[in-house]
């Protein structure tokens, strides 16, 4: 019996090799690539006749934007229009990968830590840069926001701080080990399954409602990635 | 490119071509950093498969291209297509709800127009029968006033008649009195007497009568 963990192995599909580096088109990279066409797929197939009063692809494609939309508004405000691609093209990649990965055989690239790391900590430098870049010295008011009194300065700016810098790291964390749990635990009770012979029908029958859940996570987190990206640039954007 | 970002029209987002370099920057430069980052955090030979650095590279490298790939097929293609089918849709409903009120003010303006012709037929109505009113009270009372005239006129004639028919039968008495009166006298005393005589005496009486 293969590890739970084994999954996440990654195969070399086509071995490639630049100044030394590994740079091999594996498993992940190829979902990374089915996600890609997904999620083009679904934006642009289901557009294409543009018809007045959609059907169930248009409206879901629509809904997806509108959502975001909303998001981006509500966050963010005006100002963060310019970013609202970027926000849709980084829920959609989540949520197809997750969703791609509830697949039986499929590969979960969203279980890679470097992969979510990754991501956020791109979004953790833009960020930043973009703050710096609209407020100058002024963003490091974020730090210690006005009206607080100046006692508390040498306790609140340390926390301040760290949860600044804390946050590549979590929202990398949180959607990587959602994912990789989540799939770990099904291989558990897959293994259950095939171990307890006759008897296995009870952790199949666990593993249909786990699959529901595991979906609910798969949304969930990619709203949750997303929904803090438009956070953390309001802060950037707004200083609080 | 130009085009394509006037694609983005009213409520549709817009996205600058020097945000979407300083983007991609960003993107590549997060993506190339963090494999460093994550690399000394990760301990070199682990039992999770995730924590393997021999992969990271190519994982980040197949990351950038996909995600930049996606973005661009996003941001250029999917987007642009999305707000503006919403937009037109937009519009749309905007255009019926136009048509829809300038209709119903329409209905309400020939409404108005049938309310008041059917105010004004109701007025000429009442008029004339009015009018006709008025000429029947008028024409009666022309013809009674005719009539009392016409009774008058000859209500006069005959009282006219009948003073004439009373002076004639008065004189016609007052000659037959004077002869009766004259013969009698000339029978029973024998004396004549002369009309100016009789004619006092017969006058004294009948004064004297009435």
């Amino acid at each position: 019996m293969a590890s739970p963990v084994e999954q996440f192995k990654l195969k070399s599909l086509v071995p490639l090799e630049v100044g030394g580096l590994d740079l091999s088109y594996t498993t992940s990279a190829l979902w990374m690539t089915i996600t890609v066409i997904g999620v083009t797929a679904f934006l642009t197939l289901s557009m294409r006749s543009g018809r007045l009063v959609p059907g169930r692809w248009q409206s879901m494609a629509e809904m997806s934007y509108e959502f975001i939309a909303n998001m981006v508004r509500e966050n963010v405000g005006s100002e963060g229009r310019q970013y609202f691609p970027f926000v849709l093209t980084l829920f959609l990649f989540i949520l197809f990968g997750n969703l791609m990965g509830m697949v039986p055989y499929a590969y979960t690239f969203t279980s890679q830590i470097i992969v979510t790391f990754a991501m956020a900590f791109t979004i953790f430098l833009a960020v930043t840069v973009i703050g710096l870049y609209r407020h100058g010295l002024h963003f490091f008011t974020l730090f210690f926001p006005s009206g607080t009194p100046i006692a508390l300065a040498p306790v609140l700016i340390p926390i301040e701080v760290i949860s600044y810098f804390v946050r590549p790291v979590s929202l990398s964390v949180r959607l990587f080990a959602n994912m990789m749990a989540g799939h770990t635990m099904m291989k558990v009770f897959g293994g259950f399954a095939v171990l307890m012979g006759i008897l296995g029908v009870a952790p199949v029958l666990l593993l249909v409602a786990l699959t529901g859940f595991e979906i609910l996570v798969a949304v969930l987190q990619a709203y949750v990635f997303a929904m803090l990206t438009c956070m953390y640039l309001n802060d950037a954007i707004h200083l609080h | 490119m130009r085009a394509t970002f006037q694609a983005f029209r009213g409520n549709a987002f817009r996205c600058r071509p020097t945000s979407l370099v300083l983007g991609v920057g960003l993107l590549l430069s997060g993506l190339i950093l963090s494999g460093p980052v994550m690399a000394a955090a990760a301990p070199g030979e682990a039992k999770l498969p995730q924590l393997d650095i021999q992969t990271y590279p190519s994982q980040i490298f197949w990351l950038i291209i996909s995600f930049i790939v996606l973005y661009l097929l996003v941001s250029r293609v999917a987007v642009p297509r999305i707000s503006e089918v919403l937009e037109e849709r937009q519009e749309r409903i905007a255009d019926d709800l136009d048509k829809a009120e300038t209709l119903k003010k329409e209905a309400e303006q020939v409404r108005g127009e049938y309310e008041k012709a059917l105010a004004e037929a109701r007025d000429k109505a009442h008029a004339a029968t009015r009018e006709a009113q008025e000429a029947v009270a008028k024409s009666g009372a022309v013809l009674e006033a005719e009539a009392r005239d016409k009774v008058t006129v000859m209500l006069k004639d005959a009282e006219i008649r009948i003073a004439a028919a009373r002076t004639e039968a008065i004189g016609n008495v007052r000659s037959v009195a004077r002869d009766v009166a004259g013969d009698a006298v000339a029978k029973l005393i024998g004396i004549q007497i002369t009309g100016d005589e009789l004619d006092r005496v017969v006058s004294s009486a009948m004064e004297g009568r009435s």
